[in-house]
Order: C-alpha cells, then structure tokens, then sequence
C-alpha cells in the first residue's frame, strides 16, 4: 500500500511526466488556453493512460514474454493507445458534443501524446507489478490533468494583464511552461529513500 | 522463422481483436446527426458571419432544427431563404429584418483629402496606421479597403479613396468595425418608420482650422446643422453628430444637409423589400 502511495506522489508531483520528462508538451500548451477545455482533456488523458498502460501490462506479460517477443512493445503498445483513443472519442462524442468541439484536433492526437507511450514504456523499465501499473498510468494522466490546469488558470489570468509586445501569445506560454518545470523541480526532494 | 510467426499471429490477433470491438462499439455508439442540418447549410449562405447571433452556419443550423423555430433569421440570406428553411423544417416564419446597417464617418475622397507625404509600405489600412496613417488627417480613411476584404456580403467597395457601403447588400453583422484601424465605421439602428437616413461622413476631432488645413470636406463643427428647432444634431468634440432617437420626421435633417457648408452629412435611403 505505500508503494502505491509512493508511486502515486512521486508520479503526480516529483517526477511529473509533463514538467520532468517533458512528455506530452503539444496538447500541454495546444489545450492549455481554457479551464474548461484543459479539465476535460486531462479526464480524457487519464483515462486513455490508466486504461493503456493496464491493458499493455496484460499483453506485455502475457502475450510478449510468453512467446519472446519483447520486440514487439512499441508496435502493441501504439496499437492499444490508437484503439483505446478511438473509444474514447466515439464515447465523448456520443455523450459530451461540446467537449468534443472544444477538445477539437486534440482528441485523436492523444494517439500521439507521447506522455502515453512514455507512461506505458516506463512500466515496462520499472518492472510493475500489475496494480502498480495501473496506479502508475492513473497518476500520471493526473499529473498531467494537475499541469494542464495550473497552465490554463495561468493563461486565463495573463490575458488580461497588460503584456509588453514582444512577449505576447505563444513567447509568455513557453516562459510560463518553463518557470513551472523550475517550480516542479522543488518537489524533488519530497521523496527521500 | 519461428519467432516471425509468432510476431505475425500475436500482432494480427490483437489487431483484429482491437478492430472486432472497434467494429462493434462504433455501432453502438453511433451519434445519428439530423439530416435536417445538412439541409437547411445547403440553403444558407455559409458566409459564417455571425450576424444572426451565433457563430457560424453550423451552429446556426442546429440551433434552429433543435428550436423548431427561426430565432433570428439569417440576414444575408434574406427573406426568400429564410422561408426555403422554413419549408425545409415545415414551420411557419417571420419577416426578417435588418436591425443597423453599417456607414463610414469619413466621406471624403482623393481629391477632397490632403496628402503631403508618399506612402510605399504595405498597402493596407493597418500597415498604414502603424506609422500614423497614409494621409494628414489624423482622423480619416486611409482608402487601402481593409473593410472591403472583411466584408461578408461584398457590400463595401472602396473607389478614389473614398469607401462606399451599398446599403442594400449590407447585413449589419458588424465585420467591418474591428477591421479599420480609424474606428471610422458605426452601425446605425433601423427604425421602422423611416426610409432616409442621415450620418456625419466625418471623424475629425481637431478644431475647424486644423481640419479645413488637412480635408475639404471636414466637419468644422460650425454648428449650423444644430440650429433650429427639433433639430437631432449636436456637437461633441469638435464634431457633430445625430441623435437618432430624436428624429421624427426627415425634414429638418434634410434641410441642415443642404446648409453645411463642408457637405460633410451623407444621407443614404433604405428601399423596404
């Protein structure tokens, strides 16, 4: 149980998949401009994560080191984030049409977020156990949910404050992205073994 | 060989079993879109212009399937499509009309303008206004067209420097506002009994010396337009303009745009369609 406790904090916060291993920046600053938006992105990648790296965890042990083909990871695991993608955007679009206009081209490039694969591949290289496993994918879309968030509350608020020119738009976005990675790293020594 | 197999059977089997339960939730989940919506976009315009107060066509066409009703009609559509949409729905609708229509407070052209420096940059109006302006009035159009690129219907034109509204084809939505960097265009409300409407066609803010020394056909804000009884003008920063609450007949309006010195209020007639 405090392994999982563990693996939840320091995925969430010390070693945030967004802010520390710089996985998943285009939707971190493409969907980033609204509050609304930014949350359900987050929901959306949460799920997708918990669900690919629960399921790529079944196959990885089951189908790949059973028949020795642990070549085979990447290619399985694309395969699992494109479909689990795929669902997800049939399910939003059935139940949510405006979160589905709103999260717009960002929806099915969450079959390219790297975050994912990064997610599922980190799993693999920290030998988890299953529940681990689904712990570890569930924080780190709530990691990303958390700094997707904070971004967009940021920039919600900036918009309205007086900037000077040159640092309008996309400039103050990427200064913002990296003072809250400087922000982020004062939580490494949260964890000490 | 054997591990090419392998490879080959693992990845087709769960491709396949991906794409099976692909197959069967795109069925059920399956989002069925009105073919109404298709039908009454065919009709619209889809200049997406906004002007019925929702943003786009699209939008504009769900909202009246989910209504059942024509909330606000489509205005560059005009009544004719409007009621092509209402057949398409099996509704009845209202006449749609206009509520402003679009002028421009500067009706002056080359001629009438005075220019003393050459102008080569980029020519558009907010190229221009970056390094103040293309003309020595501080105030008036710089005759580049901004407008007329923004404008949905194609109801601005802009000859010899000077911007014309064809105010049959203008539909009010409001584009052309934001697009001049002089802030010279204004809607002007429609009332219902009136046909003929007055505007000042000037935007100049000095005192009548100054203006008379950049344009011809400046508002000096003599004041003469104000005179009289019932008159609907009044001056505001060395400008005059027209109370439109205030006016009840044409007359009076009329009689001030032929006794201004400078020519500088336009009138333009709304034929009622």
């Amino acid at each position: 149980m405090k392994n999982l406790i563990l693996i939840f904090i320091s995925t969430v916060l010390v070693n945030n998949l967004v802010l520390t291993y710089f996985l998943g920046i285009c939707p971190f600053l493409g969907v980033s401009g609204k509050l609304e938006s930014a949350f359900g992105m987050g929901m959306a990648v949460t799920f997708v994560m918990t669900l690919a790296t629960s399921i790529s965890w079944l196959i990885y042990h089951f189908l790949l080191e059973r028949f020795g083909l642990l070549f085979l990871e990447y290619v399985i695991f694309i395969l699992v984030i494109a479909s689990l993608v795929q669902i997800v955007e049939m399910f939003i679009r059935k139940f949510s049409p405006s979160l589905y206009q709103s999260l717009g081209i960002y929806l099915p490039l969450i079959t390219t977020n790297c975050a994912i694969l990064g997610a599922a591949l980190f799993m693999v290289t920290r030998n988890y156990d299953f529940l681990e496993s689904v712990v570890f994918g569930f924080s780190g879309g709530i990691g990303f949910s958390l700094v997707l968030l904070i971004m967009a509350g940021i920039r919600e608020e900036v918009n309205y404050a007086d900037i000077p020119y040159a640092f309008r738009g996309a400039a103050l976005t990427l200064i913002i992205a990296g003072l809250l990675a400087l922000v982020f790293m004062g939580f490494s020594g949260l964890i000490s073994s | 060989m054997k591990e090419v197999q392998a490879s080959l059977l693992v990845l087709g089997l769960t491709g396949f079993s991906f794409s099976l339960l692909l197959a069967f939730l795109s069925k059920k989940l399956k989002v069925k879109e009105d073919a109404r919506i298709e039908k009454i976009l065919s009709i619209l315009p889809g200049l997406n212009c906004g002007a019925c107060g929702v943003s786009g066509c699209r939008v504009f066409a769900q909202a009246v399937v989910k209504e059942g009703k024509i909330f606000s009609g489509c205005l560059p559509a005009g009544e004719g499509m409007n009621k092509e949409i209402a057949k398409a729905l099996g509704i009845e609708t209202s006449v749609v009309k206009r509520k402003s229509v679009a002028v421009c407070r500067c009706g002056a052209d080359d001629k009438e303008k005075k220019v003393s420096c050459l102008y080569q940059g980029p020519k558009t109006c907010k190229a221009a206004d970056l390094i103040g302006g293309a003309i020595d009035c501080l105030y008036g159009c710089f005759g580049f067209g901004d407008c007329e690129a923004v404008c949905p219907p194609g109801a601005i034109t802009v000859a010899k420097g000077k911007v014309y509204v064809d105010i049959e084809k203008c539909i009010g939505c409001g584009k052309c506002l934001p697009a001049c960097p002089s802030n010279l265009f204004e809607l002007l409300p429609l009332a219902e009994n009136l046909d003929t409407y007055y505007y000042i066609a000037c935007n100049n803010r000095e005192k009548g010396v100054n203006v008379k020394k950049v344009c011809s056909r400046g508002c000096i804000a003599c004041g003469i337009c104000t005179k009289g009884e019932n008159s609907p003008f009044y001056l505001k920063d060395n400008l005059a303009f027209i109370e439109y609450k205030k006016i009840v007949e044409n007359e009076p309006l009329e009689e001030a745009k032929n006794k201004c010195p400078t020519k500088c209020i336009m009138k333009f007639t709304v034929h009622s369609s």
